[in-house]
Parts: C-alpha cells; structure tokens; sequence
C-alpha cells in the first residue's frame, strides 16, 4: 500500500498520543505565559508545579486576558499574555452557549454547560493516553523481559510462566477493571497498575513462543561457538527480531486501553479527570433525543478513529512481518 | 491421554485457587471501608448520635465482616482471612458474613440463565457465521474484496461495545426507528398471551443485545480462520491436491477442516471478551444477568459478591480452556502425537 497511506496512520496515532501528552498546553483557558506588572508567570503550567493559578487582581486569567486586548491598543501596556493554541478549558463554562451547535468560533460546539466539546475532546485524549501509555509500557517491558526468559531457559521458568499467564488469562479484563475502579476509587494509578497487570500476558505470550524458535536458529549457535554472552545474544540479536511482533501486541494493546478507559468512564466509574471520551458520550447520549448531535458525534469520532488506526496500523505491521518473514 | 487430562485438571484448580487468591488480596488492598461507609450511610440518616456510638457500630461491623478479631481488636492478617473465605467457598457458602445465603444465591441463579443465554447466543453466532466468512475470505487471501472485508471487520472491532450499543439503542428504539425495545428481555403484560408470541417477543428483545455482544467475538473468529485457511491454501498439499484433479469441493473441505482447527483454542479465549461484553450490554439494556449483579456489588463494594463473580467467571474460563484443549487435541492429531507444545 501507499506510503502516503502508512504517514497518515502513524502521524494519526502519534498526533493523538502528543495531543494527550500535551493537552494542558494546547487547549486552556488560562496563559502559558503572561507578563503582569513586570512578573513572568506560567499558569498553564500549574499542574506540573503544584500551584493553582489566581488570575491577577481577583480576574480570571481569560477576563484579564480580554480587557488586555483593547487595553494594549490604547497604552501599548507592558502587561501581555501568550496563550495556548487552543484558548478555552475543558471546565471553562460559556453561560451564553448551552448546547451551542458547532460554529467556526467553536467548531465542535459547546455542551449542555457552555462548556467548548474540542477542548474537552482534547482533555479526553490526555485522559485516555495518560491511562494508557504507561499501562501499555509497563506491560510490554514485563511481557517482553517474562517472555524472553521463559523462552529462553525453558524448564521450571518456563512451567512457571505459562502458569502465570494462563493465571492471568482467567481475569476477565473488564470484570476486573471494574473491581479495581470501584474498590479503589478510580484513581489513575490502581487502574493503569491493573491494566498493566493484565496486558502483560500478551506480550508473554508472544516473546515466548517467538524466542522458541529463534533460539534453535543456527545464528545463535554460531554466536554462542564465537563465545557472546548470553546477555549480548539476547539484547543484540534476538530482543531486536521480536520488536516488530511487540509492536503490534504493543498497539493492539494501546487501544484496548483507551476503549477500557472510555467504557468505565461511560459506566460513571471510571478515572477522576476533568473530561473523558466515555463521560462525555454517556452526556451526549443522554441529550441525543434533544436533538445536540455534536455531543454525542465528536467524542465517538474521537474514539473510533484513534482505535481503528491502532488496529490498521497493528494489521500493517503483522502483515508486513508476515510477507518478509 | 487420561493422565495429560488429569494434571491439567490439577493445574486448573490450582490456577483457580491462584486467581481467587489475587482477587481476595487486591481486594483487601482497597482503601475503602465497607464498615465505615455504611455507618457514614446510616448517619447520614440519623440513626447515630454520638462519636462513641459511631465507633462502636464500626467495631461490630468490622467484627461480622471478619475484618478484625472479635476479642482483641486486631486487623487480623489477610492469610487467616483469605483461609477463612477459602474454607466457607468449599462449603460453597460464597454469601458475606451477616448475609442470607438462600438470598445470595437466589440472586446469583436468577441472573446466571440470562448471561449464558447472551453469551450462548453470541458464542453460536460468532462462530456459525465465523466459520464460513473466514473460510471464503482465506481463500480470497490478497485479494482486493478480501481486503476491503478485512479492514472493514477491522473497524467493526474498533468501535467499542458501549458505542455500538448507544448507537443502535438511538437509531433503532429510541429515536428514529422504533423496531425494536429498549430494555428487559419481556415486554410488560406478555404472561397471558400464547407461548409462541412470548417466544417472539424474547427473540424480539434479544435481537439488539445479541447483535452488540457478538460482533467482537464474531471479528476475532473470522480473522483467525481467514490466516488459517490462507496459510493452508499456500501449503503443498493444497497445490498437490489441486495438482492431481481433485474436485474443487474437496479440497475446499479440507480447507475448512483447516480453518477449524485454530477455532477449537480461540474458543476458550473469548470468554472472558464475552463476560466483558456483557457487563456493558446488560447495564445499557436493563438485563438482569450477571454483568449487571457485578455492576451492582461494585457500586455497594460487595466484597462477597465480587468474589463469588470471580469465581463464577474463572471456573467458566477453566472449563472453556480445558474443552478447547481436548477438542485441540481430538481435532489435530498433531497435537495428539507429539504430546504438544503448550
């Protein structure tokens, strides 16, 4: 296929993967810097230092932030602002615009609490990425590391491993996704430990019987007759044949995440954040009868996409290892 | 064979014992405080007065929990609890401590029927029609309309159950067209007419729920078939057959037997994808099934309930396992002969 084809799927999936990186600092309604009185001050980036940011003389950022504009006309005061590229919050309310339709203001429309949906779609991507992406991390480093081993020394590691996945497989994902929201508060870091928990086993499985065959290749014999270590076999000729497969599980992974984030927090249990995919579409939803289609239409979009491009571009990867295998 | 299906009969059970085990003790990890959160919910009604009270009422739910000793006040160590779970499960008294057991297991026996029926559905669709496509479209392997199916399967899997649901639920009863009901699995009333009608309206309220739960598993067992019977269809053996004049019809057969092979293991692995599956669908269309119990006994932190679904689930996804393995075997005399590689 195409390479054109194959830069969008990447570029989709890493746009929305830096997008929910980043989302703070693309969509707010607060600077991410602002000069006032001659101080320099970052209140886009309060999350990282830990200090929620009053606007100055008791305005919100944005009212300061607008009387600036014609303020700066009259005086070209020293007071400016830089603000993201995106200037609206996810919990930023428009009490002019419930349930606004889409306009080129607010492309996405405004929700049923004047709140700007593109800002909160955006705000959704961070949640479900930063649920995600570590889960994802921690699984395939502890799948690829489980597996190799178990592969590798065969024996009692081996027995030991499969038990262990085969174990994990009898945890239905998303039975046990909701215990742990619920038993747990929902907070971020028991759900992505539990996510992580039980993606783990498809990495294993896959390194494993990956790491079967290769070790009985003769590459690796003459590399052990040429006296390589152990280690080096492992990191420099083997890890690397297997990365591909990793890659796929990797993705295939990534978007289970994003639909076990989106449909616990369709459920109402899943993590405390200030908007999510899930949330906003159980809203949606709910308004759909009233005829606020962008409620319910922008979020599943969101959804939809960034799965299927993590299924098309796993699909591509597994069907390009097939053909050059 | 009796002796291979003895120890992994063994091995079930320990990895049952090893999944209740996890469970019980994520579980007790939970900062939340059944005790504390129902006194909160009886205070907030009025009924304690004061702090001593309060703290009294805690301590005795504490004790009827099992979470502390009765004489001492000790937490007691999560291993003594874990046994004493254990030691009711055998007894098959899987009800909280203070709970009607008779209760308890009322409620899990209304709702097993419903979710075995959803499953059951969706697992018979899933592969009737799996089976076939993925046959067909193995044979098309590479081919332009193979490719065109196989990525539009591939967006099917993509859009989450909670989102298909949602969507048809507006398209198809709420909204636009109103074909089919929303909610339940009877309509109000339905007792008195004539049993084919009843049956009618069952399948009637069946048709959406069955339709969400089964698209996935349906996705999974087109995909596999379709990469078992594409590799097959370049084997030698195919190209032999074809070779020597053997009707098309055969070899086709040959094919399928093939393409259901890897079916007989992906089976027991879609379990815990359908228990998912039903969660979800059961909440959205108001049945009264096992997803729904568990939805319940998370919002009310029902720790015995939760253990009672995990082992409700596990032991299905044990059995699932151990099936797809023996049909594995009886199906592949590869398997069979050289012992295995699993």
């Amino acid at each position: 296929m195409s390479g054109l084809r194959r830069w969008l799927l990447w570029s989709f999936v890493g746009g929305v993967l830096f997008v929910g990186l980043f989302a703070p600092l693309l969509a707010n309604d607060v600077p991410l810097i602002a000069s006032v009185d001659g101080r320099l001050q970052f209140p886009a980036f309060a999350d990282l230092i830990g200090d929620a940011p009053p606007g100055p003389n008791d305005l919100s950022w944005k009212t300061w932030w607008s009387r600036l504009d014609s303020a700066d006309a009259n005086d070209g005061g020293e007071d400016w602002a830089f603000m993201p590229p995106w200037p609206y919050g996810p919990l930023e309310t428009d009490t002019m615009r419930f349930r606004a339709g889409p306009t080129f203001a607010h492309p996405f429309g405004n929700d049923d609490t004047g709140r700007d949906v593109l800002a909160r779609v955006v705000h959704g991507a961070r949640t479900a990425v930063s649920l995600g992406l570590p889960a994802v991390l921690i699984a395939a480093v502890l799948g690829t590391l489980l597996g190799a081993w178990a592969g590798l020394r065969g024996g009692l590691v081996d027995t030991f491993v499969q038990r262990l996945i085969e174990l994990f497989l009898c945890f239905p994902t998303m039975l046990f996704l909701l215990f742990a929201a619920a038993f747990f508060g929902s907070s971020a870091l028991a759900l992505t430990s539990v996510m992580a928990a039980l993606f783990w086993i498809s990495f294993a499985r896959i390194v494993r019987g990956e790491m079967l065959s290769l070790r009985e290749r003769d590459f690796v014999l003459v590399a052990r007759g040429l006296g390589v270590s152990t280690f080096r076999i492992v990191v420099r000729h083997l890890l690397p044949q297997v990365i591909s497969q990793v890659g796929v599980t990797a993705a295939f992974c990534l978007a289970a995440a994003v639909v076990a984030e989106s449909t616990l927090s369709f459920l109402g249990v899943g993590p405390n954040a200030e908007s999510s995919w899930g949330t906003m579409l159980r809203q949606g939803s709910e308004q759909a009868t009233i005829g606020a289609w962008h409620l319910w239409f922008f979020p599943s979009v969101a959804i939809v996409s960034f799965v299927v491009a993590c299924h098309l571009l796993a699909d591509r990867l597994r069907r390009r290892e097939v053909t050059t295998a | 064979m009796h002796r291979w299906l003895l120890t992994r009969l063994l091995w079930s059970l320990v990895t049952l014992l090893g999944v209740t085990f996890v469970t019980f003790f994520v579980l007790e990890c939970s900062p939340v405080d059944r005790a504390q959160l129902e006194t909160v919910k009886a205070q907030s009604s009025g009924s304690f007065d004061d702090v001593e009270q309060r703290n009294e009422a805690i301590r005795q739910l504490r004790v009827r929990y099992g979470m502390i000793d009765a004489k001492t006040g000790e937490p007691l160590p999560v291993w003594d609890r874990y046994t004493a779970w254990l030691g009711n499960a055998l007894t098959l008294q899987l009800a909280g401590p203070g709970e009607d057991h008779e209760v308890f297991w009322r409620r899990l026996a209304a709702a097993l029927p419903v979710t075995l029926l959803l499953g059951g559905l969706a697992l018979t669709i899933a592969v009737g029609l799996g089976l076939p496509v993925g046959t067909w479209l193995g044979r098309q392997a590479g081919r332009k309309r193979e490719r065109v199916a196989s990525t539009a399967m591939l967006v099917a899997l993509g859009i989450p159950e909670f989102l298909l649901a949602t969507m048809l639920l507006l398209v198809f009863s709420v909204v636009w067209l109103q074909w089919f009901p929303a909610t339940g699995l009877r309509s109000n009333g339905s007792e008195r007419w004539l049993f084919v009608w009843q049956v009618l309206d069952f399948a009637h309220h069946l048709v959406l729920p069955v339709l969400v739960i089964s698209i996935g598993p349906f996705v999974m067992v087109t995909r596999f078939v379709r990469d078992a019977v594409a590799r097959a269809a370049t084997a030698p053996f195919a190209a032999s057959m074809h070779a020597l004049g053997i009707d098309a019809r055969v070899v086709r057969r040959r094919l399928l037997r093939h393409g259901a092979t890897p079916v007989a293991t992906l089976a027991g692995g879609l379990l815990p994808m359908l228990v998912g599956g039903s969660i979800v669908v059961e909440n959205l269309f108001a049945l009264d099934g096992l997803g729904h119990l568990a939805f319940e006994a998370v919002l009310a932190q029902d720790q015995a309930m939760v253990m009672a679904l995990v082992v409700l689930t596990s032991i299905v996804t044990l059995v699932a396992l151990l099936v797809s393995d023996v049909l594995h075997r009886l199906v592949d005399a590869r398997v069979r002969l050289t012992g295995g590689t699993a």
